[in-house]
């Protein structure tokens, strides 16, 4: 008996000597792994989407310069699809609209919404000659994204290469280019290689970094934003024009890109998640599980759900917005609950986790 | 026997209870909840944006409606959106010049500006002892306008440099912007006074609004009976809304008496919406004027000042760094504390717990101090002279960089960092500049380091 006790306390402090290297161990890689999955996210993800769209950006520019010197509707096809394209990335890109991007001033300056119509018109019935320094000087609300698509696709969604006048192309040239230069310049301020660019300070926190003196300050920033997005979408975007049962309150009405752009925030949360975008390097996924499969497999099944919820809207968000209510209330659910998922369970484990 | 390890044990649990209370009250001593019970631990780029804890859904739905229109960008009538723009303005929303519920940075060289605004007056007094608007210009000068229509001109920004040493010997340099205003639309009065002003971050103004008058008053040495060299004016201005004349809290002259009016004021000059307490356009009684109607609803305009009423504070951070702990005494000992008063109190308010009663630490005294030739803008507004300013708030100024990726601060954004920020103080805190320039290296560094911390 006496022998049986002595080995039970043998056992007892064999593993109990045992636990702490293992644990200590456990906690040193997942160090690693949160330095990793920051360098991974801002190359894989970050860096790698404003390359996109500044790529994408210089397509848009050369095909409508191409459309201008010789005006077809295959040419305005093309034109049209590239805008989604380039769209497309932008709106990947929204689930981290962190550091350059908001403090350099360049999200208003390429995705300004509503249009100012009125304006617009008059800028076209002007004598302005459309120069670079002319575009950069008017508001916000007369260049990026959305005047494109209204110049591109007209007030009705149905423009065809006849009714452009050459003031609309010159004017459409001029906004891609100035396009062209922001997202180019979005891009390098993500160039790792200029070493005071703000990604060498989001993949190095450090008690001298200026921005981010601790890993869980980055990784809140970074859950943050995911947890803004959706809520923009669902409480914002969808939520808005849904209740005022108003169409013309929806963002992207020429091109009836809306429901696109939902999709393509969402992809973004589930890039950041991921940490993939072309190339798949470690997200957050990798240090959730470590600690919480259960919470990674929940997260993930939200997302899919926020995606296939929007997939189930058929027709454009205008027209659903009145006649597929049950579908867009769908929407806005099941983005909430991947909100309150990030909410309730990510953000939580950020701060229990991640020092 | 018992009794006595019963007393015993009774002494030790004593010991032990009134050990701890003092902990308790160090750490509150500390000032960590910078903003009572609506302080927030986030220190990330969001820290600015927390919404108060405890409201109601009602008034959180009227938080979120004012929330979406600070953000929302304005566009020229008629629009089906967000109608209203102009037809002058400096910015066409609020988040524009309030990013992350944040501030600006200063303009660059040689830009149009489009992030500062100037306030312009002629000398003589309103009606009601404010600042007297140039004919044909009013009291800002709006540098944007809708498209076809002229804005009022340009601004132009130069930066010149002056060079300084600390006392051991260590090198500064200050800049100093000059504004010059180009291309009026017509001739700019020569002898206007100009007064440039930066954004400031919105948060925390609810719990500002609601110390008491008296508070603010008790703070008062308007003829320096102490000798300390500071004094501390309130400023007293027109509050639009109930006809009389008001303390003034807001703005960096403290001109407005209240939030309302200072974004009824904001939403007029800046942007260029009408609303029902300045129901005139601002480029009213000049050759462009268009006469509108009311463009923002009442139920609008109180919406966004009651999101910015609740929007929650930034706890303090690193309060258990010595180097923070010493930067924190010189912040004493230099004085600086004497307008950046560390803590106030709220006002009971039956209705409105949320800013009840709560001992807040803004750092400030929402006074008016002189603050020496160096700084001046030689532009009256009320009782505030061309070389006084209001105590800015300290709360949070460590989260600048974080939030607004930049360390601008003063009026005009011409600090670039917070050492320089310190080093243009004059006036009545030039006895505290002094002393910051005596200090070591390391006691400079420890200074800094407290700020970082609020």
């Amino acid at each position: 008996m006496k022998i049986l006790l002595f080995l039970s306390l043998a056992v007892i402090t064999i593993s109990s000597c045992k636990k702490p290297t293992e644990v200590t161990n456990k906690v040193d890689s997942f160090e690693v792994l949160q330095k990793e999955v920051l360098s991974d996210l801002a190359t894989n993800v970050n860096t790698a989407s404003y390359i996109g769209l500044a790529s994408k950006s210089d397509d848009l520019y050369n095909v409508v310069l191409a459309f201008n010197l010789n005006p077809s509707e295959q040419g305005l096809t093309e034109a049209k699809n590239i805008w989604k394209e380039t769209r497309a990335i932008w709106e990947q890109s929204e689930g981290f609209l962190y550091g350059p991007v908001s403090s350099n001033n360049i999200d208003p300056q390429i995705d300004t919404w509503p249009v100012d119509y009125n304006a617009l018109e008059n800028v076209l019935n002007s004598s302005n000659t459309f120069s670079e320094s002319e575009i950069n000087a008017l508001d916000d609300a007369l260049k990026g994204f959305h005047p494109i698509e209204y110049l591109l696709f007209g007030q009705n969604g149905n423009k065809i290469y006849t009714d452009f006048t050459q003031r609309e192309r010159d004017y459409l040239i001029a906004l891609a280019l100035n396009v062209k230069n922001l997202t180019n310049d979005l891009a390098s301020s993500w160039d790792a290689s200029i070493s005071s660019n703000f990604v060498n300070h989001f993949k190095n926190p450090s008690t001298s970094n200026p921005i981010y003196s601790t890993n869980n300050l980055v990784y809140l920033e970074i859950v943050n934003a995911l947890i803004g997005i959706c809520d923009e979408v669902a409480n914002g975007k969808i939520q808005e024009p849904f209740i005022a049962q108003n169409p013309l309150l929806e963002e992207s009405p020429f091109a009836f890109n809306s429901i696109t752009d939902f999709k393509n925030n969402m992809v973004s949360v589930q890039n950041v998640y991921l940490g993939r975008y072309n190339a798949d390097g470690k997200g957050l996924e990798d240090l959730v599980r470590t600690y919480n499969l259960s919470l990674d497999n929940s997260i993930k099944a939200k997302i899919s759900n926020a995606i296939s919820s929007l997939d189930n809207i058929n027709t454009s968000f205008g027209d659903a917005i009145i006649n597929s209510p049950i579908q867009v209330q769908n929407a806005i659910d099941a983005i909430n609950e991947l909100k309150n998922e990030l909410e309730t369970g990510l953000l939580p484990f950020v701060q229990t986790y991640i020092k | 026997m018992r009794l006595l390890i019963l007393f015993g044990i009774l002494t030790l649990l004593i010991t032990i209870g009134c050990k701890k209370a003092a902990v308790i009250e160090e750490v509150d001593e500390k000032d960590w909840y910078a903003g009572g019970s609506q302080t927030f631990f986030d220190q990330s780029g969001g820290a600015f944006a927390n919404t108060f804890v405890g409201l109601t859904p009602t008034q959180e739905q009227i938080h979120s409606v004012g929330d979406k229109f600070f953000e929302a960008s304005f566009v020229s009538s008629p629009s089906p959106i967000n109608p209203g723009l102009g037809p002058l303005f400096n910015a066409v929303s609020c988040v524009s010049c309030h990013p992350s519920d944040g501030r600006n940075s200063a303009p660059a060289e040689g830009d149009n500006l489009h992030n500062l605004l100037l306030r312009i007056s002629v000398s003589g007094e309103s009606v009601h002892g404010g600042p007297l608007a140039i004919p044909n210009f009013g009291l800002q000068f709006q540098p944007r306008a809708i498209f076809g229509l002229t804005s009022e001109g340009n601004v132009n920004v130069n930066y010149s440099y002056i060079q300084g040493n600390f006392d051991d010997g260590e090198a500064y340099e200050l800049r100093q912007p000059t504004f010059s205003i180009l291309n009026s639309y017509m001739s700019f009065p020569s002898d206007a006074m100009v007064s440039p002003r930066l954004s400031r971050p919105v948060f925390g103004l609810g719990l500002l609004e609601a110390i008491p008058d008296w508070a603010l008053l008790a703070n008062q040495d308007l003829f320096d009976s102490n000798g300390d060299g500071i004094s501390g004016k309130a400023n007293s201005v027109w509050n639009v809304k109930d006809q009389k004349m008001s303390i003034g809290r807001f703005g960096w002259k403290a001109g407005s008496p209240t939030l309302l009016q200072q974004v009824g004021f904001a939403f007029s000059e800046d942007i260029g919406i009408t609303n029902f307490l300045f129901p005139l356009e601002n480029s009213y009684g000049q050759s462009q004027s268009v006469n509108s109607e009311k463009e923002l609803s009442d139920s609008l305009i109180y919406s966004v000042t009651f999101y910015l009423k609740t929007l929650g504070v930034p706890a303090k951070r690193n309060i258990s760094d010595s180097e923070v702990i010493r930067g924190k005494q010189i912040f004493t000992e230099a004085s600086c504390v004497k307008c950046h008063t560390p803590k106030q109190k709220t006002a009971v308010n039956v209705a409105f717990k949320s800013i009840s009663n709560q001992t807040i630490y803004p750092y400030t005294d929402l006074l008016l101090h002189d603050m020496g030739g160096g700084l001046a803008d030689n532009r009256t507004e009320y009782l505030a002279d061309g070389s006084e300013w209001r105590t800015p708030p300290l709360w949070g100024i460590g989260l600048t960089e974080v939030v607004n990726g930049h360390s601008n601060f003063l009026h005009d954004g011409r600090a670039r960092n917070l050492t320089e920020a310190i080093l243009w103080h004059g006036g009545e805190a030039a006895n505290a500049k002094i002393y910051f320039r005596k200090l070591n290296a390391s006691d400079r560094a420890a200074l800094i380091k407290f700020l970082k911390s609020l």
